[in-house]
């Protein structure tokens, strides 16, 4: 039984019993009074109609009649006069009255009197005795009426304590809600402070619940700082704490293989020529300046805007990748013109090229490096700081098909022409851990099913993403019913700036409560860096129904969300650019690990994603991973 | 005793009260040991007079009636001296028990009365042949209330008086000087006493109630 509850039925039976005991006891004395009063009125009345008898000389007649006289004015029973023998000279009877009180309140409250008796004499005769009994079904009527009327006074005391407490309680059961409340979340992995209670004990309890979530907090922040210095040493460029070649290759295959993201995006080289004849003329100091400078002017586009990638390759080439069309050019151009400004200061004879190409992101990472490769060689010709850019003008067939895009995805979504794919996610043990699936539409009735690259940027412009995510979770819900698989599908983002999303996800789940239990949503990174409250919200509303949450393409920029360990999410898929590579470079393996223990610490669990490499499969298990997923894992023999 | 007024006043409270207290009578044997055992209490002279008494019991119990009458009317009218409860007791009236009266050796009339009743009533008077009767007496020259013993040998025969003005047991016919008004005894009024107690509401209703209770602790 509940705490409140307890307490509710203490008070109830409290005011209960209070109530009962004091209409008992005032009956009761009341009752007492009654048969005093009542064996005073037969004691006195006899006594005086006794003194009036022996006044009147002995005249037998008008002693009857004083006898007669007071039986028929009061409320008598009986009143009979004795000769001193005991045989009865006069007396008078009336049937007793029945009293109105019900015959078991007559039952517990017996009111017993004595006829009251008196002597009458006539001078110096004794001429017998008077004894009166009055009636007492007044007394019984006069008991009950007032039990009834101290039983509702004191029923109405009761409800008022009654409500007295139920305000108390709920003063009380709201701080206790809270804790629980907080208690709850910290075992659904959300680390969230409370108001304190003003209710001493209580708050004592959230006091101490506060402060092992600050505990937490400070633990995610130190881990979170010891993180930061690990990916420093796995992926980041000494001298400019920029991406070193490897990881920003890495980076790069991750990004160009995702689902979401632009349609065609861009990549700028930029090469510091002639390295070896700056280091002689300008020394060794001053032409780390100048390096420093242009990853300074380079890093300007990884800060602002999300997606974009920034990187070293080597000793004089930088490389950056724009998720966006129509802006490579440009940017190299600005790039340009910054640099172009700074350089000069650290001595002449600065030449720097800039290689600027736009293509679709389908295209592999090695298309993109001979393509960029060519404008750079095409930039080398002339002489400072010198741009060449190869911009195709492929994405304006998309352009004009826009209109027609967003109608065929609408089309294909409310024909239900849609479909999941699935990719296993695997243990250690070679077991299923969930399915991932993602969602492929058959744009054109005749057409193929496409993979989500090719229509989801576009229904991202559209804002069609809240549509197509409903589809696949409806799609995952039934297939669950089926054949009770876990399955994991993707949300994007920009979903949950969609008002009325996390309801019509709510409502489905509704309905399907079974399948929802083995149903995960997980969303890119940047939906817990950019739209942090809308995160926390969804988890609010659906973990209690026992929908699974999780992060994708997760990466370096988890350490960042600073409340990470309130988003109340159940596990993080790390990004292949931060899981690839790991069983050759001690560095990367170690920041892995540190990811992993960071993120246990919190309670979630940790998966790989696009893992190709068996040797880096094994690594990954080594940093305790729990499941990997990628072509490796869709080439395995899973177990039951 | 002291005018018309005080007179009723009396009435009415000792008949409320002798009536109210429920005196009972019949087969109630006199409790010897604790009636000396409470005169030893009071004072060695009140354990002499109740000594006295206690053999004067004894003694006239074998006799008949009318000699009990005379012994007992008589020891308490040599022993007792008439005096006003406000100036024994400091009260305007107070019922003294027997010992009570025979410790102070003083007593007003119903002092006498209640002595003799309850000795009488000890020495194996049946309580029916006695009533306390509230009379008007003619005392030199005056009007008084005032209050005698009555004893019928038979229920319809001329009572003998049992009086402290008159020391000698008399007929009620030789008693001009007296008028009864009201008179009562503790016939069939005994079971209420047994049950008083301090809870008993009617307790402490006046001195009749302490008397009562009094008399009965003192073995009557």
């Amino acid at each position: 039984m509940s705490l409140i509850r307890q307490i509710w039925l203490l008070v109830l039976s409290v005011v209960l019993l209070s109530l009962l005991g004091s209409v008992a006891v005032s009956t009761g004395s009341l009752r007492q009074l009654m048969q005093t009063q009542l064996q005073l009125k037969n004691s006195d009345n006899a006594t005086a109609l006794a003194l009036a008898m022996s006044q009147q000389g002995g005249d037998a007649e008008l002693m009857s009649l004083l006898i007669s006289a007071q039986f028929d004015t009061g409320a008598y029973e009986s009143v009979v006069w004795k000769r001193n023998d005991g045989s009865v000279a006069f007396e008078r009877h009336a049937p007793p009255l029945v009293s109105k009180a019900p015959g078991w309140f007559r039952g517990l409250t017996p009111i017993q009197t004595q006829a009251g008796v008196a002597k009458v004499s006539n001078g110096w005769n004794a001429a017998g005795s008077v004894e009166v009994r009055s009636q007492s079904a007044y007394a019984h009527d006069a008991l009950w009426s007032s039990t009834l009327r101290s039983a509702l006074l004191l029923l109405a005391l009761g409800s008022l304590a009654g409500l007295a407490a139920l305000a108390v309680l709920r003063r009380i059961r709201k701080p206790l809600d809270n804790a629980v409340a907080q208690a709850n979340a910290v075992v659904r992995g959300e680390f969230s402070t409370v108001d304190e209670s003003k209710v001493p004990e209580l708050q004592r309890l959230t006091g101490a619940m506060n402060s092992m979530v600050m505990r937490v907090k400070s633990m995610f922040e130190a881990q979170a700082e010891q993180l930061q210095v690990l990916r420093q040493q796995a992926h980041c460029d000494a001298l400019t704490g920029m991406s070193h070649r490897k990881h920003f290759l890495a980076e790069l295959e991750s990004a160009l293989a995702r689902d979401e993201g632009p349609s065609h995006a861009g990549l700028v080289l930029l090469r510091l020529r002639d390295l070896a004849g700056l280091n002689q003329s300008l020394g060794h100091v001053a032409t780390d300046q100048v390096l420093l400078a242009m990853a300074r002017a380079i890093q300007v586009y990884p800060e602002r805007v999300h997606g974009c990638l920034a990187g070293r390759l080597n000793g004089a080439d930088f490389a950056l990748w724009l998720p966006a069309p129509r802006v490579a050019a440009e940017t190299a151009e600005a790039l340009a013109e910054a640099l172009r400004a700074s350089l000069p200061a650290f001595g002449p004879g600065i030449q720097v090229a800039l290689g600027a190409i736009e293509l679709p992101r389908e295209r592999a990472a090695s298309h993109w490096f001979a393509q960029a490769d060519v404008a750079l060689a095409r930039a080398e010709a002339g002489t400072g700081v010198v741009v060449q850019a190869l911009v195709t003008p492929e994405h304006e067939r998309y352009l004009q098909g826009e209109r027609a895009w967003r109608l065929q995805i609408s089309e294909a979504l409310q024909a239900r022409r849609a479909r999941l794919l699935e990719f296993p996610v695997i243990d250690r043990e070679r077991r299923l851990v969930h399915l991932e699936c993602p969602l492929q539409l058959r744009l054109d009735e005749q057409a193929e099913f496409e993979n989500a690259a090719r229509w989801l940027p576009l229904a991202v412009r559209n804002r069609l993403t809240a549509e197509v995510d409903l589809c696949a979770i409806a799609l995952a819900l039934e297939a669950n019913g089926h054949d009770e698989q876990w399955r994991c599908v993707n949300v994007a983002p920009a979903s949950l700036l969609d008002g009325g999303f996390v309801a019509r996800v709510r409502e489905l789940v509704f309905h399907a409560p079974q399948a929802a239990r083995r149903l995960g949503l997980e969303l890119a990174e940047s939906a817990a860096t950019q739209h942090f409250d809308l995160l926390h919200e969804l988890g609010r509303q659906l973990r209690p129904l026992g929908v699974r949450l999780g992060l994708e393409h997760a990466g370096a920029g988890l350490a960042q969300v600073e409340r990470l360990y309130q988003a109340g999410l159940d596990y993080v898929k790390l990004d292949s650019s931060v899981v690839s590579g790991v069983s050759g470079d001690a560095a990367r393996a170690a920041f892995v690990r540190g990811m992993v223990i960071m993120l246990r610490s919190l309670t979630l669990k940790v998966y790989a994603e696009g893992v190709r490499d068996a040797l880096d499969v094994q690594a990954l298990w080594d940093c305790e991973i729990d499941g990997v997923t990628g072509p490796w894992a869709t080439g395995q023999l899973i177990k039951p | 005793m002291s005018g018309p007024r005080l007179f009723f006043q009396q009435l009415r409270a000792g008949i409320g009260l002798a009536l109210l207290l429920g005196w009972a009578g019949g087969g109630r044997a006199w409790d010897v040991p604790s009636f000396l055992d409470a005169a030893a209490h009071r004072s060695p002279r009140t354990l002499v007079a109740a000594k006295a008494l206690q053999q004067l019991v004894e003694r006239v119990s074998t006799q008949d009636e009318e000699q009990r009458l005379q012994a007992l009317n008589q020891f308490f009218n040599q022993r007792i001296a008439f005096r006003d409860d406000i100036e024994v007791w400091g009260q305007a009236d107070y019922w003294a028990s027997p010992l009570e009266t025979l410790e102070k050796g003083q007593g007003d009339c119903e002092d006498y009365s209640i002595a003799k009743y309850f000795s009488l009533v000890a020495a194996g008077v049946p309580e029916a042949k006695l009533r306390m009767v509230y009379v008007r007496a003619q005392f030199r020259g005056r009007s008084q209330a005032h209050m005698v013993l009555a004893y019928y040998a038979q229920p319809q025969a001329e009572p003998l008086i049992l009086d402290n003005l008159v020391p000698e047991l008399r007929p009620a016919s030789a008693r001009g000087d007296l008028q009864p008004v009201f008179s009562f005894n503790s016939e069939g009024l005994w079971q209420g006493v047994g049950s008083a107690s301090a809870g008993n509401p009617l307790a402490r209703l006046s001195q009749w109630r302490d008397l009562l209770a009094k008399v009965k602790a003192e073995g009557f």
